[in-house]
């Protein structure tokens, strides 16, 4: 199991590195047409081929690639910070504040996430800062549940009660005691949401409610590509070829954190 | 035991009116509304348009529109569908049967695959390996992708299978049937199948651990003694809590797959009042989806309390 | 691996499980792709009707025009043609008269033997119920479009109705293109609710509704008795299937789940070309693809010279070459030369980036150091939406924004849905639109262009106020001589085309993927729809 997450990690770093330096190396510029060289082949030019508008699909894969990994990354981040400030709050206070935060989170959790996110997507039309926002916002719930019940298992603890008894403040215990006791299946929680981040983008993208072109991102070059899928297959198997090892990567590694010995009967 | 659940049934009514208030609130903020369609038809002039807005209650206070809804909701009468003048009730129960054969097809391959692959998983370390790869590759799926690459490669290449659809038509066979469902379950199970196996083997992992198992192995029972007669029975518990509990991210993914294989349940109800804006449909969706899931999450509790003696004294 | 044997039973139940798939592949496989034929052609159709009354629904009419006939329908070179009607009524054979009142009296005689699919007959009382039920105003039809216009009507006799205009309504030959509502089944009932109607309505065409799945498809069967004939229609049963997604329609196309698709998509005509015994039916589309230059939200574009620059930085043999693959054409006005009104010499915009900078330069816009133009402060940088889920167009406008770069002008591409859009132009809210008018049979440019027909009172969204070419549409409009009428409206398109109001691109095309065996399949031009002519079709062989 150990090469497993090592690979993934690296597949991640060198991902950002290649989308973050993309301008500087790539032959192409990423919006540049070229309607003399449209649909091309994968040749030594056109390494992943040319798309409709004689865009060069390498250069468009790692400039999308910011746009999806913006959207996981900042999303996940997003969706960790309210699920642990809900879960914290939950689990520390008592019973009545805790029963409405649990019930807000049941009610999310009752709505089937996709739909809902498409729903609110087609609503609101959302440029990508906004798609952060509704992809995280439909995504702390897990995170607040798994968080609620460190702090509460944490807060039975002596010292945290003992804490508590001298009449400590609630935020200076929370962020002394229980923080770095939950930070563990956070860090497990965010991980593993990064991936449904850029699952979640892709989908809403091919259904035509996510990230709109001329803005790059995978999931919306999927969508362009899918009706060539006979045609010009490549179109869409590099795209899809990448979601797919970006998600296995964040899956493998937050799966290895997860599994880890100290880890294993957090979540 | 009954207690539990008329509690349950009484802390689901406020959860349903939040709901129900978010679900409004975000149809409302819909640009364009549904008489947008109208729009395109050049024929279609501008008094025609106020005519159908005040047809169809759109021009009254959002409360009322609210209360009117919600109130007939309850009593079963969920309006009419903007697209087609129908009862919603109706559309939305003409699709049940298609989703459901859908997901239940899907759910049984999905166990008959978790859970042989978990249980084996949690004693043999190759095969553990082998499958936690298999697994995390399951779940980290593009659904819709893979159900295109499935779609291009066994019906358009090889042209084993039907592409899309339900049925052939004027072909009412059981194997034309199943013919056509073959490539949406394999999507929906592949992802459902992946999640559970990674569930039960640690499940069965922390119940091989526990003092009574290595009490069974001193008693002499066999090593596939041990794991069938005691850890498995153990370990279902929880598991069937997750899978029962799983049924709202099948209902997203078959949202996906319903429409990738043009399959007629209740999903493809939803991409298709979406692009309408078929707001009573929308919101009988999403409700009825909400109080599935919530009588399913019921469902699990009666049944981990049945199973798993242990939990009967906790709430 | 002791543990491993309890598992090995599993393997030969896997095994069995596995030969049970390849059985009903091959089944299914046999039974879901055998060719058209005479017994059944199944069409794959992109959308759910949302009702089957012609009246009411908001979709094309395919499906419906198979079941309930018009009086009259436009063919395949979009003449308007007798239908249910015995003829057309016109200045010249007395069926239409103009009143001394300035309203008009349109004299229809219908074509004697017609029967309702019940053997009812059809007669003059179900254009006056059709009117009356229309005029009502409790029913929600799509449109009530020139009957509102309509005072009574009279039935001298069971096969003549006169139609009294309370003022001179041009377009009154297609009245009645959708057909008539059957009297004896609708009267005294609601429309709204008549779902046994509205899902399977009587009409008087070569088939009937013989079930609709929902979600699924709708099957029409033959009608027994047609009145053209007992050897029409030849196609014993016609299947629409329901395929919202493209890729999905092509690919059934290509595994022969379904024998024809209505409407392809330019680009998709490519890949669909490839597949053998299908023929890609054309026929140039009555509507034409521009950029709407929004005037009043963007004000530069109220310089006649900015909107000519903006049209000669566009290569448009150059677009239609190769995003369009060829399947449309360049075009210069909105009426298209299929109709008696068209105009052919009217000023042009070439691809000329220099002639653009030069104008541009005239107005006063100079480049500024980004290269993007700018007069008194406003650089001319500007938004243009379109409708996303369109790939032609999200192509198309990504074309024009370098095309528009290239002579100093920043274009912004923003990608709205369907809905969205339509609600968006409606309140004129946007700088520039990228989207076609498909016209109707009869060549209106009023609505479009005339200075008080801004939303909500017309679709004037170029927000273009121009007096010489306002007086000449409403001049067009009061004609009911068609040869004089025609004669403005060609004065009238010369006069858009000096004026530019916007960027005129291409024409539409009207392409169906149909078998090479199928006779008797036209196209239209129109509305009217491919299924215009459905009671000819015939399977025969390539």
């Amino acid at each position: 199991m150990k090469s497993g997450p090592r690979g993934g990690l690296l597949f991640l770093a060198a991902l950002v590195v290649a989308s973050l330096l993309a301008p500087y190396f790539a032959p192409f510029a990423a919006d540049a047409l070229d309607l003399a060289d449209r649909r091309a082949a994968p040749s030594l030019v056109h390494w992943f081929g040319t798309d409709e508008l004689g865009r060069d699909v390498l250069t468009r894969v790692l400039v999308g690639a910011r746009v999806s990994l913006a959207i996981g990354v900042l999303s996940a981040l997003m969706s960790a910070a309210i699920g642990v400030a809900v879960g914290a709050v939950a689990g520390y206070a008592g019973r009545r504040t805790d029963d409405a935060l649990m019930r807000a989170t049941d009610a999310m959790l009752a709505i089937p996430r996709l739909p809902l996110l498409m729903l609110g997507a087609a609503v609101l039309q959302p440029g990508v800062p906004m798609l952060i926002l509704l992809v995280a916002a439909a995504g702390w719930m897990e995170t607040a549940r798994v968080v609620r019940a460190e702090v509460q298992s944490l807060s039975s603890l002596d010292f945290v009660q003992a804490a508590r008894a001298i009449g400590a403040n609630p935020v200076r215990v929370i962020a002394r005691h229980i923080v770095p006791g939950i930070i563990p299946a956070a860090t497990v929680a965010t991980t593993l949401a990064i991936g449904r981040g850029i699952l979640l983008e892709s989908t809403m993208s091919f259904f035509g409610v996510g990230v709109q072109p001329p803005t790059a991102s995978w999931g919306n070059m999927l969508y362009q590509a899918q009706t060539a899928m006979t045609s010009e297959p490549w179109l869409a198997i590099f795209p899809g070829l990448f979601i797919f090892a970006t998600v296995l990567a964040c899956n493998t590694v937050g799966d290895a954190i997860g599994s880890s010995p100290t880890q294993h009967q957090s979540v | 035991m009954r207690g539990l659940i008329v509690r349950r049934l009484l802390q689901s009514i406020p959860l349903l009116v939040l709901i129900s208030v978010l679900v409004f609130a975000l149809l409302q903020a819909v640009p364009g509304g549904p008489l947008s369609a109208y729009l395109e038809n050049p024929n279609v002039r501008p008094q025609d348009i106020e005519r159908l807005r005040a047809a169809m209650g759109l021009d009254r206070p959002l409360a009322e529109q609210y209360l009117s809804w919600l109130s007939a909701f309850v009593r079963g009468d969920w309006g009419y569908s903007f697209a087609d003048g129908r009862p919603v009730f109706d559309r939305v129960l003409e699709r049940v049967p298609a989703t459901l054969e859908l997901v239940g097809a899907s759910t049984l391959l999905a166990l008959c695959i978790a859970l042989p692959v978990g249980v084996l998983a949690s004693v043999h370390r190759l095969f553990d390996r082998i499958s936690s790869f298999g697994a995390v590759a399951g779940i980290s799926l593009p659904v819709f992708w893979f159900g295109l690459l499935l779609q291009l490669v066994f019906a358009i290449t090889l042209g084993w299978l039907p592409s899309s659809g339900r049925t052939s038509f004027g072909v009412s066979s059981f194997a034309d049937r199943v013919a056509h469902l073959i490539l949406p379950v394999m999507v929906l199970a592949a992802v459902q199948a992946a999640a559970w196996s990674r569930y039960l083997r640690r499940a069965m992992r922390e119940t091989v651990g526990r003092p009574f198992m290595n009490a069974a192995r001193v008693r002499g029972v066999s090593e596939r003694g041990v794991l069938l007669r005691h850890a498995l029975p153990n370990a279902l518990g929880p598991f069937i809590t997750v899978v029962l509990l799983d049924a709202a991210m099948m209902a997203s993914g078959a949202v996906v797959t319903e429409s990738v294989f043009a399959w007629p349940g209740v999903g493809s109800l939803f991409t298709e009042s979406l692009v309408k804006r078929d707001y009573p449909v929308l919101m009988a969706f999403l409700m009825f989806g909400a109080v599935a899931v919530m009588v399913l999450n019921l469902i699990a509790d009666i049944a981990v309390r049945t199973i798993d003696p242990r939990a009967r004294g906790a709430t | 691996m002791t543990r491993l044997s309890f598992l090995l039973s599993r393997r030969s139940t896997l095994g069995l499980a596995a030969s049970f798939c390849c059985t009903f592949a091959a089944c299914g496989g046999d039974t879901a792709r055998s060719g058209p034929s005479n017994e059944l052609l199944i069409v794959g159709y992109d959308r759910e009707p949302d009702t089957m009354n012609r009246y009411a629904t908001h979709i094309l009419e395919d499906i419906e025009s198979c079941v309930v006939e018009g009086l009259v329908t436009n063919d395949e070179n979009m003449q308007i043609i007798p239908v249910l009607a015995a003829e057309i009524p016109t200045t010249e054979n007395g069926g239409v008269v103009v009143r001394a009142d300035g309203g008009m009296d349109v004299t229809w005689k219908l074509r004697p033997g017609v029967k309702w699919h019940d053997g009812v007959s059809h007669t003059s009382a179900d254009v006056k119920f059709t009117v009356d039920a229309i005029n009502k105003g409790d029913w929600k039809p799509e449109s009530v479009d020139g009957f509102d216009r309509i005072s009574s009507v009279d039935n001298p006799d069971s096969l003549t109705a006169i139609v009294h205009y309370k003022e001179v309504y041009a377009p009154y030959q297609l009245q009645f293109v959708r057909g008539t509502l059957p009297r004896h089944v609708l009267e005294g009932r609601d429309l709204n609710t008549a779902n046994d109607y509205n899902r399977a309505p009587l009409g008087t065409g070569p088939y009937k509704v013989k079930e609709w799945k929902t979600g699924e498809y709708i099957l029409l069967e033959r009608a027994e008795g047609y009145w053209r004939g007992a050897e029409y229609p030849k196609i014993k049963q016609l299947l629409f299937r329901f395929l919202t997604n493209t890729t999905t329609r092509i690919n059934l196309l290509k595994s022969g789940e379904v024998h024809m698709v209505a409407l392809v998509a330019w680009d998709k005509v490519r890949e669909l070309t490839a597949i053998s015994g299908l023929r890609m039916n054309r026929v140039v589309g009555n509507g034409y693809e521009h950029v709407t230059l929004n005037q009043r939200h963007f004000t530069p574009f109220a310089e006649v010279k900015v909107r000519q620059a903006l049209a000669h930085a566009v290569d448009r043999d150059l677009l239609v070459r190769t995003i369009l693959d060829g399947q449309v054409a360049v075009v210069n006005g909105p009426i298209q030369p299929l109709s008696p009104a068209y105009e052919p010499k009217v000023p042009t915009y070439g691809f000329d980036p220099a002639r653009a900078r030069t104008l541009l330069a005239e107005a006063g816009w100079v480049p500024g150091a980004d290269g993007i133009r700018a007069k008194n402060g406003q650089r001319l940088a500007f938004t243009l939406i379109t409708q996303s889920g369109f790939a032609i167009r999200e192509n198309v406008s990504q074309a024009l924004q370098e095309a528009f770069r290239d002579v100093g002008a920043e274009m912004t591409v923003k990608l709205l849905d369907g809905t969205s859009i339509s609600s968006v132009w409606f309140k004129g809210d946007f700088d520039a639109m990228l989207h076609w008018w498909q016209m109707g049979a009869d060549p209106e440019l009023t609505l479009f262009f005339a200075g008080d027909r801004m939303p909500p009172a017309g679709r004037n969204i170029n927000y273009i106020n121009d007096a010489e070419l306002t007086s000449l549409l409403y001049r067009s409009d009061r004609t009911a001589d068609v040869a004089q009428r025609n004669e403005l409206l060609r004065e009238a398109q010369r006069r858009i085309a000096a004026l530019a109001p916007e960027i005129v691109l291409y024409n539409t095309a009207k392409i169906d993927a149909v078998p090479k065996a199928l006779k008797g399949f036209t196209g239209n031009p129109t509305n009217a729809g491919p299924f215009w002519n459905v009671h000819l079709w015939e399977i025969g062989t390539p």
